[in-house]
């Protein structure tokens, strides 16, 4: 800082550049030549360029931590009460086509109590677009998502964020081997059982997402269901990942009754 | 910088504080729509899923 001051410095005044250098700004301030007003104004504009810094490092926290949850759940609702639409609206008209095969407006939501308190709607896709409006998306890449609906062995793999933008799995660390995960479609409750939980484990490990997770104990084909977010909590180093399995399927009655999990 | 600003600020110093304010809003307007969503995704905070590219 004060080396680029003196610089310029050194460039405008005629005698002793070489002496001016060495000499702190502090020092030579009493002496008022022509160059020092030069000096403190870059020292000025220097410091204030980085209190700006710091101010805009301050705003990108409050936007990461605040605004992206605000502008999310704002999607989120509103995505979420579409689907709950259609789903009452085909319940009124019967228009034949099942809604857990609309893949383009969520498949349906999940509620894991011990999380969080809301239903989060499960879109199609892990893409930053998709999960940026505050819901879940089940896998299509790299290893597709067996859906519940399709009735098929298989695991349900699901990502959604641990911070920002809904933080839809912020509380992951929360869920504990035995507690229950529903998913919601429109005419059924898939109760699984969570009976898996790893705390860390690398970005790259594809594993987790596999028809049989080996790693959470499975040898077996079954129906599966994997959480995965970022660890440890504010930034993305590792993958928290979390298993159940179908424990049974409720049919929703006409007045949505609650699976006695949710109750 | 900002004193250069404040003096090139036309009207009294309510004037020029309304102004300023407004700046303020503004610029903090572009870094919410246009900028930290350019920059959120070259930071590594937010990867959910695994083998993310």
């Amino acid at each position: 800082m004060k080396k680029v001051a003196a610089t310029t410095d050194g460039t405008d005044t005629s005698d002793g550049t070489a002496e001016d250098t060495a000499a702190p700004a502090s020092r030579r301030r009493p002496a008022r030549r022509r160059g020092t007003g030069r000096i403190a104004m870059a020292v000025s504009v220097f410091g204030e360029l980085l209190i700006t810094a710091g101010l805009v490092l301050g705003l990108f926290v409050v936007y990461s931590l605040w605004w992206t949850n605000v502008v999310a759940d704002r999607a989120a609702a509103k995505q979420a009460d579409k689907v709950r639409d259609i789903w009452a609206h085909e319940d009124d008209g019967g228009s034949g086509r099942p809604a857990e095969f609309d893949s383009k407006n969520g498949i349906g939501f999940l509620h894991v109590p011990t999380m969080s308190g809301d239903d989060i709607l499960v879109e199609k896709g892990t893409s930053t677009k998709i999960l940026n409006d505050g819901v879940a998306g089940y896998y299509t890449d790299p290893v597709k998502a067996t859906l519940p609906t399709s009735g098929k062995k298989g695991n349900f793999s699901v990502a959604a964020h641990r911070d920002g933008h809904g933080a839809e799995f912020h509380n992951i660390h929360k869920i504990e081997k035995g507690d229950p995960i529903v998913f919601e479609t429109k005419d059924k409750w898939y109760v699984y059982k969570v009976y898996g939980i790893l705390p860390e484990t690398s970005k790259y490990n594809v594993k987790v997402l596999s028809a049989i997770p080996k790693e959470s104990g499975r040898t077996k084909a079954g129906h599966y269901i994997t959480l995965t977010t970022c660890t440890p909590v504010y930034t993305s180093r590792y993958r928290y990942i979390v298993w159940g399995e179908l424990e049974r399927v409720e049919k929703v009655d006409a007045q949505r009754t609650l699976p006695e999990e949710l109750r | 910088m900002y004193g250069w600003i404040w003096r090139h600020l036309p009207g009294n110093a309510w004037v020029r504080a309304l102004i300023s304010l407004a700046l303020v809003v503004a610029v903090v307007y572009v870094l919410f729509n246009y900028v930290f969503p350019w920059a959120e995704p070259l930071l590594p905070f937010n990867d959910v899923t695994v083998d993310n590219q």
